[in-house]
Protein backbone atom coordinates (compact mmCIF):
# COMPACT_ATOMS: atom_id res chain seq x y z
CA UNK A 1 0.00 0.00 0.00
CA UNK A 2 2.65 2.54 0.98
CA UNK A 3 5.08 1.72 -2.00
CA UNK A 4 1.55 1.87 -4.21
CA UNK A 5 1.21 5.06 -3.07
CA UNK A 6 5.19 6.19 -3.32
CA UNK A 7 4.87 4.91 -7.08
CA UNK A 8 1.94 6.39 -8.28
CA UNK A 9 2.12 9.61 -6.67
CA UNK A 10 5.98 9.96 -8.70
CA UNK A 11 3.63 10.55 -11.47
CA UNK A 12 0.67 12.59 -9.86
CA UNK A 13 1.55 14.37 -7.11
CA UNK A 14 1.16 17.69 -7.53
CA UNK A 15 4.20 18.88 -4.82
CA UNK A 16 6.36 16.35 -6.54
CA UNK A 17 5.76 17.77 -9.83
CA UNK A 18 6.13 20.98 -8.70
CA UNK A 19 9.92 20.13 -6.92
CA UNK A 20 10.83 18.43 -9.77
CA UNK A 21 12.56 15.05 -11.42
CA UNK A 22 14.73 14.51 -8.47
CA UNK A 23 11.77 14.28 -6.17
CA UNK A 24 9.61 12.04 -8.40
CA UNK A 25 12.67 9.99 -8.99
CA UNK A 26 12.97 9.71 -5.15
CA UNK A 27 9.23 8.71 -4.75
CA UNK A 28 9.26 6.05 -7.33
CA UNK A 29 12.65 4.61 -5.95
CA UNK A 30 11.80 4.73 -2.55
CA UNK A 31 8.70 2.73 -3.46
CA UNK A 32 10.05 0.06 -5.72
CA UNK A 33 12.41 -0.19 -2.83
CA UNK A 34 9.73 -0.94 -0.56
CA UNK A 35 8.01 -3.22 -2.80
CA UNK A 36 11.06 -5.39 -3.41
CA UNK A 37 11.51 -5.68 0.79
CA UNK A 38 7.83 -5.79 1.68
CA UNK A 39 7.66 -8.83 -1.74
CA UNK A 40 10.81 -10.57 -0.05
CA UNK A 41 9.38 -10.84 4.04
CA UNK A 42 5.89 -11.73 2.23
CA UNK A 43 8.08 -14.50 0.45
CA UNK A 44 9.55 -15.72 3.38
CA UNK A 45 6.67 -15.42 5.40
CA UNK A 46 5.26 -18.11 3.33
CA UNK A 47 7.69 -20.34 2.78
CA UNK A 48 7.80 -20.74 6.78
CA UNK A 49 3.91 -21.21 6.69
CA UNK A 50 4.37 -23.76 3.77
CA UNK A 51 7.62 -26.00 4.98
CA UNK A 52 7.72 -26.34 8.73
CA UNK A 53 11.25 -25.63 10.42
CA UNK A 54 12.25 -23.58 7.55
CA UNK A 55 12.62 -20.91 10.14
CA UNK A 56 15.38 -22.78 11.35
CA UNK A 57 14.33 -23.82 14.71
CA UNK B 1 30.88 1.69 40.29
CA UNK B 2 28.52 -0.85 42.70
CA UNK B 3 24.86 -1.57 41.88
CA UNK B 4 23.16 0.61 44.63
CA UNK B 5 25.30 3.67 42.67
CA UNK B 6 24.33 3.03 39.79
CA UNK B 7 20.98 2.89 40.81
CA UNK B 8 20.95 5.62 42.09
CA UNK B 9 22.01 7.44 39.18
CA UNK B 10 19.26 5.69 37.51
CA UNK B 11 16.66 7.22 40.28
CA UNK B 12 18.57 10.59 39.67
CA UNK B 13 18.00 10.71 35.75
CA UNK B 14 14.14 9.30 36.57
CA UNK B 15 13.46 12.33 39.03
CA UNK B 16 15.18 15.08 37.02
CA UNK B 17 13.46 13.76 33.79
CA UNK B 18 10.13 13.79 35.53
CA UNK B 19 10.66 17.64 37.13
CA UNK B 20 11.50 19.09 33.38
CA UNK B 21 8.89 17.28 31.61
CA UNK B 22 6.17 18.63 34.64
CA UNK B 23 7.61 22.28 34.39
CA UNK B 24 7.33 22.19 30.18
CA UNK B 25 3.42 20.52 30.45
CA UNK B 26 2.91 23.54 33.37
CA UNK B 27 4.20 25.97 31.29
CA UNK B 28 2.31 24.66 27.95
CA UNK B 29 -0.95 24.00 29.65
CA UNK B 30 -1.04 27.40 31.73
CA UNK B 31 -2.70 29.20 29.01
CA UNK B 32 -0.43 31.87 29.04
CA UNK B 33 0.89 30.77 26.12
CA UNK B 34 -0.72 32.09 22.47
CA UNK B 35 0.62 28.38 20.78
CA UNK B 36 -1.46 26.27 19.26
CA UNK B 37 -1.66 22.55 19.95
CA UNK B 38 0.86 22.06 17.43
CA UNK B 39 3.63 24.30 18.04
CA UNK B 40 3.00 23.94 22.02
CA UNK B 41 3.42 20.06 21.41
CA UNK B 42 7.04 20.72 19.62
CA UNK B 43 8.16 23.25 22.48
CA UNK B 44 7.32 20.44 25.24
CA UNK B 45 9.10 17.65 23.13
CA UNK B 46 12.20 19.69 22.61
CA UNK B 47 12.30 20.51 26.31
CA UNK B 48 12.11 17.34 27.43
CA UNK B 49 14.54 15.95 25.43
CA UNK B 50 17.42 16.56 26.63
CA UNK B 51 15.97 14.84 29.69
CA UNK B 52 14.93 11.96 28.13
CA UNK B 53 18.73 11.55 26.56
CA UNK B 54 19.99 11.77 30.29
CA UNK B 55 17.77 9.28 31.41
CA UNK B 56 18.68 6.97 28.36
CA UNK B 57 22.37 7.44 28.98
CA UNK B 58 22.02 6.89 32.62
CA UNK B 59 20.23 3.44 32.20
CA UNK B 60 23.38 2.64 29.94
CA UNK B 61 25.74 3.06 31.93
CA UNK B 62 23.56 1.35 34.81
CA UNK B 63 23.44 -1.47 32.22
CA UNK B 64 27.42 -1.76 31.38
CA UNK B 65 28.20 -1.56 35.02
CA UNK B 66 26.59 -5.13 35.07
CA UNK B 67 28.42 -6.31 32.30
CA UNK B 68 29.59 -9.95 32.53
CA UNK B 69 30.67 -10.93 29.35
CA UNK B 70 30.52 -14.56 28.00
CA UNK B 71 27.73 -16.61 30.09
CA UNK B 72 26.49 -20.15 29.50
CA UNK B 73 23.52 -22.38 31.52
CA UNK B 74 24.23 -26.27 30.21
CA UNK B 75 23.52 -26.35 26.59
CA UNK B 76 22.42 -22.69 26.06
CA UNK B 77 24.51 -19.17 26.11
CA UNK B 78 23.13 -16.03 26.48
CA UNK B 79 22.65 -14.25 23.26
CA UNK B 80 21.52 -10.97 24.85
CA UNK B 81 21.27 -9.32 28.55
CA UNK B 82 17.89 -8.55 30.12
CA UNK B 83 18.35 -5.05 29.35
CA UNK B 84 19.18 -5.46 25.90
CA UNK B 85 16.23 -7.68 25.02
CA UNK B 86 13.67 -4.89 27.16
CA UNK B 87 15.58 -2.15 25.26
CA UNK B 88 15.32 -3.74 22.20
CA UNK B 89 11.91 -3.97 22.41
CA UNK B 90 11.49 -0.01 23.61
CA UNK B 91 12.94 0.35 20.72
CA UNK B 92 9.87 -1.51 18.46
CA UNK B 93 7.53 0.34 20.44
CA UNK B 94 9.13 3.73 19.60
CA UNK B 95 9.32 2.60 15.27
CA UNK B 96 5.77 1.34 15.92
CA UNK B 97 4.98 5.05 16.95
CA UNK B 98 6.95 6.64 14.93
CA UNK B 99 7.27 4.90 11.89
CA UNK B 100 3.39 5.03 10.56
CA UNK B 101 2.90 8.31 11.96
CA UNK B 102 5.94 9.79 9.85
CA UNK B 103 4.92 8.26 6.93
CA UNK B 104 1.31 9.73 7.28
CA UNK B 105 3.06 13.22 7.60
CA UNK B 106 4.56 12.74 4.65
CA UNK B 107 2.28 11.42 2.38
CA UNK B 108 -0.72 13.28 3.78
CA UNK B 109 1.46 16.04 2.16
CA UNK B 110 1.95 15.06 -0.58
CA UNK B 111 -1.77 14.02 -1.87
CA UNK B 112 -3.30 16.59 0.37
CA UNK B 113 -5.15 14.02 2.24
CA UNK B 114 -6.27 14.95 5.67
CA UNK B 115 -8.07 12.67 8.68
CA UNK B 116 -10.79 13.70 10.57
CA UNK B 117 -8.11 13.43 13.52
CA UNK B 118 -6.25 16.67 14.08
CA UNK B 119 -2.77 17.11 12.49
CA UNK B 120 -1.43 17.69 16.08
CA UNK B 121 -2.09 14.45 17.20
CA UNK B 122 -0.53 12.64 14.81
CA UNK B 123 2.38 14.69 15.16
CA UNK B 124 2.26 14.18 19.36
CA UNK B 125 2.43 10.14 18.40
CA UNK B 126 5.28 10.87 16.43
CA UNK B 127 6.81 12.97 18.88
CA UNK B 128 5.91 10.25 21.18
CA UNK B 129 7.74 7.40 19.30
CA UNK B 130 10.59 9.59 18.56
CA UNK B 131 10.97 10.49 21.95
CA UNK B 132 11.52 6.25 22.70
CA UNK B 133 13.52 5.93 19.90
CA UNK B 134 16.01 8.91 20.87
CA UNK B 135 16.27 7.33 24.59
CA UNK B 136 17.06 3.79 23.24
CA UNK B 137 19.70 5.16 20.84
CA UNK B 138 21.40 6.90 24.23
CA UNK B 139 20.83 3.69 26.46
CA UNK B 140 22.66 1.71 23.66
CA UNK B 141 25.04 4.49 23.00
CA UNK B 142 25.92 4.45 26.76
CA UNK B 143 25.99 0.97 26.81
CA UNK B 144 28.30 0.42 24.23
CA UNK B 145 30.51 2.71 24.82
CA UNK B 146 30.82 2.31 28.43
CA UNK B 147 30.64 -1.33 28.54
CA UNK B 148 33.52 -1.74 25.42
CA UNK B 149 31.04 -4.90 23.97
CA UNK B 150 32.27 -4.00 20.06
CA UNK B 151 30.52 -7.66 18.91
CA UNK B 152 28.44 -6.49 16.50
CA UNK B 153 31.02 -4.41 14.94
CA UNK B 154 33.74 -5.77 12.71
CA UNK B 155 37.18 -6.30 14.34
CA UNK B 156 39.37 -3.06 13.42
CA UNK B 157 40.99 -4.42 10.33
CA UNK B 158 39.15 -6.81 9.82
CA UNK B 159 36.28 -5.34 7.65
CA UNK B 160 37.34 -7.33 3.99
CA UNK B 161 37.30 -10.58 5.88
CA UNK B 162 33.93 -9.71 7.32
CA UNK B 163 32.31 -8.39 3.97
CA UNK B 164 34.09 -11.54 1.92
CA UNK B 165 31.87 -13.87 4.62
CA UNK B 166 28.96 -11.01 3.67
CA UNK B 167 29.22 -12.02 0.06
CA UNK B 168 29.25 -15.32 0.95
CA UNK B 169 25.78 -14.98 2.90
CA UNK B 170 23.81 -13.37 0.18
CA UNK B 171 22.29 -14.60 -3.20
CA UNK B 172 25.52 -15.85 -5.16
CA UNK B 173 25.26 -13.63 -7.81
CA UNK B 174 24.56 -10.50 -5.69
CA UNK B 175 28.10 -12.08 -3.85
CA UNK B 176 30.05 -12.61 -6.55
CA UNK B 177 29.39 -8.74 -8.02
CA UNK B 178 30.23 -7.49 -4.65
CA UNK B 179 33.36 -9.73 -4.48
CA UNK B 180 34.23 -8.31 -7.99
CA UNK B 181 33.54 -4.62 -7.25
CA UNK B 182 35.26 -4.79 -3.47
CA UNK B 183 38.47 -6.87 -4.64
CA UNK B 184 37.28 -9.53 -2.20
CA UNK B 185 38.74 -12.78 -1.52
CA UNK B 186 36.16 -15.55 -1.78
CA UNK B 187 38.54 -18.88 -1.28
CA UNK B 188 39.02 -18.75 2.06
CA UNK B 189 35.70 -19.01 3.64
CA UNK B 190 35.77 -16.73 6.87
CA UNK B 191 33.94 -18.42 10.04
CA UNK B 192 31.34 -16.28 11.91
CA UNK B 193 31.62 -16.08 15.29
CA UNK B 194 29.39 -15.02 17.50
CA UNK B 195 26.73 -13.36 14.69
CA UNK B 196 26.59 -13.39 11.03
CA UNK B 197 28.68 -11.66 8.60
CA UNK B 198 25.64 -10.05 7.40
CA UNK B 199 24.48 -8.82 10.75
CA UNK B 200 27.84 -7.50 11.20
CA UNK B 201 28.82 -6.18 7.93
CA UNK B 202 25.73 -5.32 6.67
CA UNK B 203 22.82 -4.97 9.32
CA UNK B 204 24.32 -3.60 12.16
CA UNK B 205 26.36 -0.73 9.97
CA UNK B 206 23.47 0.71 8.20
CA UNK B 207 20.85 0.38 11.55
CA UNK B 208 23.33 2.90 13.01
CA UNK B 209 23.30 4.90 9.82
CA UNK B 210 19.99 5.13 9.14
CA UNK B 211 19.11 6.23 13.53
CA UNK B 212 21.96 8.96 13.06
CA UNK B 213 20.64 10.46 10.45
CA UNK B 214 17.08 10.17 11.56
CA UNK B 215 18.44 11.66 14.51
CA UNK B 216 20.70 14.55 13.54
CA UNK B 217 17.92 15.23 11.04
CA UNK B 218 14.56 15.23 13.05
CA UNK B 219 16.71 17.14 16.11
CA UNK B 220 17.17 19.94 13.37
CA UNK B 221 13.77 19.62 12.22
CA UNK B 222 11.95 20.17 15.90
CA UNK B 223 14.35 22.40 16.98
CA UNK B 224 13.79 25.33 14.21
CA UNK B 225 11.25 26.91 16.56
CA UNK B 226 13.37 27.59 19.16
CA UNK B 227 16.51 28.51 17.10
CA UNK B 228 16.99 29.95 13.96
CA UNK B 229 18.27 27.41 11.71
CA UNK B 230 19.06 28.60 8.10
CA UNK B 231 16.30 27.61 5.29
CA UNK B 232 19.13 25.48 3.32
CA UNK B 233 20.18 23.55 6.02
CA UNK B 234 15.86 23.08 7.02
CA UNK B 235 15.34 21.97 3.40
CA UNK B 236 18.12 19.18 3.35
CA UNK B 237 17.27 18.23 7.22
CA UNK B 238 13.70 17.86 5.66
CA UNK B 239 14.69 15.56 2.80
CA UNK B 240 17.45 13.40 4.29
CA UNK B 241 14.87 12.98 7.55
CA UNK B 242 11.90 11.41 4.98
CA UNK B 243 15.19 9.17 3.30
CA UNK B 244 15.81 7.65 6.88
CA UNK B 245 12.54 7.60 7.44
CA UNK B 246 12.36 5.36 3.53
CA UNK B 247 15.90 3.47 4.70
CA UNK B 248 14.59 2.49 8.19
CA UNK B 249 11.14 1.06 6.75
CA UNK B 250 13.69 -0.83 4.52
CA UNK B 251 15.18 -1.92 7.42
CA UNK B 252 12.32 -2.86 9.54
CA UNK B 253 11.08 -5.02 6.61
CA UNK B 254 14.31 -6.76 5.79
CA UNK B 255 14.98 -7.12 9.61
CA UNK B 256 11.60 -8.96 10.06
CA UNK B 257 12.26 -10.93 7.10
CA UNK B 258 15.91 -12.23 8.16
CA UNK B 259 14.83 -13.29 11.45
CA UNK B 260 11.25 -14.43 10.91
CA UNK B 261 13.30 -17.03 8.53
CA UNK B 262 16.48 -17.30 11.87
CA UNK B 263 13.62 -18.56 14.73
CA UNK B 264 15.98 -18.74 17.50
CA UNK B 265 16.84 -15.39 16.74
CA UNK B 266 13.19 -14.40 17.49
CA UNK B 267 13.19 -16.21 20.10
CA UNK B 268 16.44 -15.28 21.80
CA UNK B 269 15.29 -11.71 21.55
CA UNK B 270 12.50 -12.29 24.41
CA UNK B 271 14.83 -14.90 26.41
CA UNK B 272 17.60 -13.85 26.02
CA UNK B 273 19.44 -17.18 25.33
CA UNK B 274 19.78 -19.65 22.72
CA UNK B 275 20.56 -23.22 22.50
CA UNK B 276 24.51 -23.91 21.13
CA UNK B 277 22.68 -25.99 18.54
CA UNK B 278 20.08 -23.98 17.26
CA UNK B 279 22.95 -21.14 17.02
CA UNK B 280 25.66 -23.38 15.04
CA UNK B 281 23.48 -24.77 12.49
CA UNK B 282 22.45 -21.68 11.69
CA UNK B 283 25.78 -20.04 11.38
CA UNK B 284 26.14 -23.55 9.45
CA UNK B 285 23.70 -22.75 6.92
CA UNK B 286 23.48 -19.20 6.40
CA UNK B 287 27.08 -19.37 4.82
CA UNK B 288 27.57 -21.09 1.66
CA UNK B 289 31.45 -22.63 0.57
CA UNK B 290 33.73 -20.19 -1.61
CA UNK B 291 34.08 -20.91 -5.00
CA UNK B 292 36.53 -23.72 -4.71
CA UNK B 293 35.37 -24.99 -1.79
CA UNK B 294 33.93 -28.43 -1.78
CA UNK B 295 33.34 -28.75 2.33
CA UNK B 296 29.69 -26.77 2.95
CA UNK B 297 29.79 -27.22 7.33
CA UNK B 298 31.80 -25.34 9.73
CA UNK B 299 34.55 -27.79 11.45
CA UNK B 300 32.80 -30.12 14.03
CA UNK B 301 35.35 -29.52 16.69
CA UNK B 302 34.93 -25.65 17.29
CA UNK B 303 31.61 -25.15 19.55
CA UNK B 304 33.39 -22.89 22.28
CA UNK B 305 34.84 -20.48 19.51
CA UNK B 306 31.25 -20.68 17.16
CA UNK B 307 28.86 -19.69 19.73
CA UNK B 308 30.06 -18.05 22.40
CA UNK B 309 27.63 -16.07 24.84
CA UNK B 310 26.98 -12.77 24.47
CA UNK B 311 25.63 -9.32 26.60
CA UNK B 312 25.40 -6.88 24.14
Amino acid sequence: MIAYLFITNAFVAKTAIKEGLPAQAALLLGGALIAVFAVALAWQSLQILRVPGASGG
Amino acid sequence: MGTAARSVLVLAGLAILVAGAYVSFAQAGSGAQPWDPELSDNFVFMRVLPFVLGLGAVVGLFRAGGWKGTVRRGEEIRRFSLGTVIGHWIAAVGFLLALPTGLWQYLGGILDVHLDLPLYLIYRLHYIGAAIILFSVANFAAYWWSSGDRSLWPPRGEWRRHLAGFALEVPAPLGARLAAWLRLDLDTRPQAQRFTFYETAFSFPTWTFALALITVTGLLKAMRYIYPIPGPVLYWASTLHVAAMVLLTLKVLDHLRYTLARWPLMVAMTRGWISEGALRRMLDTTSRPGPRQAEPTLPAGTPAGVARGSER
